[in-house]
């Protein structure tokens, strides 16, 4: 996998991070995954399709999820975007300075799933829409099998189907707990998830 | 195959199948099938558990399955919790609903079958013989249980739900990179490369930083601080059947994969950064949460931040490594889960009996209703560690254990925080069960079934303080300081 591809990767996280709808990050993170599955391809054909599978699937998942809770508005995030956007660029490299080597084929991967990661934490983190943090999620994944995908021995089909299977399992109770939040206070925003406290 | 690898899929597939058997069950056979479901399948992981912990010396250990002491007690404590808490589930049930996650006429056949399926992920988390493995039961458990936690449908169990999926997934994300670390390590990498015995011959410079992530990720599982914050609210907002299986069973079965983790990694990292890490996260769970232990607050609520005190006494015990504080750990591992178990239980005829409870602090239940005082007497009293409390001892074996560990310095300081969690629990204690209390109807739905539960766990209790004495020079003891070979 070239530079090039894995900083379109770092590009697409980064953009789910900033962008306003649901939709696009949505769009966005099954592109990353599709980008992922295609590179894939070129070692190993079976991690591959079960990226793919993947992708596709839970994208077909979040978009039906969306088309199903419309907002009338956007949830607004409460940091603006060019705010957010440099907390996960801050937050990226100061991941990529404190972690050392991981061992990965290239220095140039370990730095895109550590960017890759520290996007997905920063989106759960900042981001008040309950989709967005599932999204978060999902970007951390996608981290994680590039991480598998660049292993000196090449990626197990094994680990992707199982990771595969288990993100796709949260997703959908992650679903179901988003459509009963927006029945239940009309929005899909965690800022009405704030009662319990000590 | 050998009869303990039949047992074994047995322990897993019993509770599948009263899964399959409750989600498929004509609506009026639903609780009966649940109840045979739970007492096969709590047979299944109690002979499993007595073979395991009659021969420890003689472990099966396999690519894929691992029957050891350890195995064989987590399984034994899943069985017990999970059989008791399918049995008090109808007093849940019976408590009229107008929200849920699920219909009205649907919601017996849901929750059974959830629990079923939790009950089967969590029995297989400690029979597993893989790290990767592990990761993904745990990651499944997250799945299952979150659908429990916010089984109610209520907006409290809804933020709490939500709070526990997106944090534990998160933390879980942090701990596959630790296993992606670990397998970039490995000779011939895969799945294989994962199993606890080809752990430990890994050679890379990466797997300190590995074994950071992983314990890290697993934390937020087990619920040590300072990645604790879901912890309170799912126990406290969960059906209380499931809160007794979230802090009985899935805790110290996670914890179970940071031992073995731990265990697996030290002939790679070394025992001292192996065990630090682990004793960290007790002494820090410990600290943070005895402050929450004084403050007045609501019963299930409470049993949330002690199950944080808990796990930070079992990280504790673990870290140490010794026979002393293994022995502990068995014997905390074990009164924890029936006391804290017996805790939540009674929460349903608590709140029956005195609705504010749910979201405060209460006082005086003795004096209104004698028995469920009585139940959460004995509940709190175990779980502060008040003599004859099993827990007494244990925290004595975890505390000696630390001193003959050559960590004077941290056995101190836990003795001194479990010596302020228990002044503060025995503060509640007292307020809850004989403390000044308003006039109260004596109605208390479903505590004839939390009197039997107390009758059990009484001698069931003072039995495993009388073991306490006896299981540091077992052969359990030595059997866990080995770990898998």
């Amino acid at each position: 996998m070239s530079g090039v591809l894995v900083w379109l990767l770092v590009a697409l996280g980064l953009g789910v991070v900033v962008v306003r709808r649901r939709s696009l990050a949505v769009a966005l993170v099954t592109v990353q995954a599709l980008v992922l599955a295609v590179s894939a391809a070129q070692d190993n054909a079976a991690p591959a399709a079960v990226l793919a599978v993947r992708a596709v699937a839970l994208g077909t998942l979040l978009l039906l999820v969306v088309s199903r809770t419309r907002e009338p508005r956007p949830v607004r995030a409460g940091i603006a975007p060019i705010a957010r956007a440099g907390l996960a660029v801050g937050f990226a490299l100061a991941l990529t300075w404190l972690v050392p080597s991981i061992g990965l084929d290239s220095r140039n991967a370990e730095r895109g799933v550590i960017a890759l990661i520290a996007f997905g934490i920063t989106a759960a983190a900042t981001r008040r829409a309950t989709l967005f943090q599932v999204l978060g999620i999902v970007l951390c994944e996608n981290g994680l099998a590039l991480a598998a995908l660049k292993l000196p021995g090449g990626s197990s089909t094994a680990i992707e189907l199982g990771v595969a299977f288990d993100l796709t399992l949260v997703a959908l109770v992650a679903a179901v707990f988003h459509e009963r939040i927006f029945a239940e206070f009309g929005a899909g925003d965690t800022a009405a998830l704030r009662s319990l406290r000590d | 195959m050998t009869s303990r690898e039949l047992l074994a899929l047995a322990v897993v597939a019993t509770p599948l199948l009263a899964a399959l058997g409750t989600a498929a069950a004509p609506r009026r056979a639903v609780t009966a099938i649940a109840t045979v479901g739970a007492v096969v399948s709590a047979e299944a992981a109690l002979a499993l558990a007595s073979i395991a912990l009659a021969s420890p010396q003689r472990p099966l250990v396999e690519k894929w399955l691992v029957v050891d002491a350890a195995a064989g007690l987590l399984v034994g404590v899943i069985g017990i919790v999970g059989l008791a808490s399918v049995l008090v589930s109808p007093a849940y049930l019976a408590v009229p609903s107008t929200t849920g996650l699920v219909r009205v006429e649907r919601r017996p056949r849901t929750y059974y079958a959830l629990v079923f399926v939790f009950w089967a992920i969590l029995s297989a988390i400690p029979l597993v013989g893989n790290l990767g493995g592990a990761w993904l039961l745990v990651e499944a458990s997250t799945a299952a249980s979150a659908l429990l936690v916010g089984f109610g449908g209520k907006p409290r169990a809804l933020e709490a739900a939500w709070k526990y999926l997106i944090l534990t997934s998160l933390g879980l994300g942090v701990a596959l990179l630790g296993i992606v670390v670990l397998a970039a390590g490995s000779a011939h990498g895969g799945l294989d490369a994962l199993s606890w015995r080809e752990l430990a011959h890994i050679h890379s410079k990466h797997a300190l930083i590995a074994y950071l992530l992983l314990l890290a990720g697993l934390a937020s599982k087990v619920g040590w601080a300072p990645v604790h914050n879901w912890l309170p609210d799912a126990h406290s907002e969960a059906p209380a059947p499931v809160s007794a299986l979230l802090s009985a069973a899935l805790l110290p079965a996670v914890l179970l994969v940071a031992w073995r983790s731990s265990q697996a990694l030290t002939p790679v990292i070394g025992a001292s950064a192996a065990q630090s890490v682990l004793v960290g996260f007790g002494l820090f769970s410990l600290a943070v949460a005895v402050p929450f232990l004084w403050q007045p607050m609501a019963w299930k609520r409470l049993l949330a931040y002690s199950s944080l005190e808990h796990m930070g006494v079992i990280a504790l015990g673990v870290g140490f490594g010794t026979p002393l504080a293994l022995a502990g750990v068995v014997v905390h591992v074990v009164g924890h889960a029936l006391a804290k178990a017996l805790g939540f239980y009674a929460a349903t005829p608590l709140t029956g009996h005195e609705p504010r409870a749910a979201g405060h602090a209460v006082r005086g239940i003795g004096r209104t209703q004698g028995p469920l005082g009585s139940a959460l007497g004995i509940s709190l009293g175990a779980l502060a560690g008040l003599p004859p409390s099993p827990l007494f001892a244990s925290e004595v074996l975890i505390v000696a254990g630390g001193f003959a560990a050559g960590r004077p310095w941290t056995a101190a300081a836990a003795a001194a925080l479990l010596a302020l969690g228990f002044l503060g629990l025995a503060h509640t204690l007292l307020d809850t069960v004989a403390g000044k209390a308003p006039a109260r109807d004596r109605t208390a739905p479903g505590l004839r079934g939390v009197v039997l539960l107390t009758t059990v766990a009484v001698p069931c209790l003072l039995s495993l303080t009388a073991a306490a004495l006896w299981l540091p020079g077992s052969a359990i003891a030595r059997a866990l300081v080995q770990g898998i070979r």
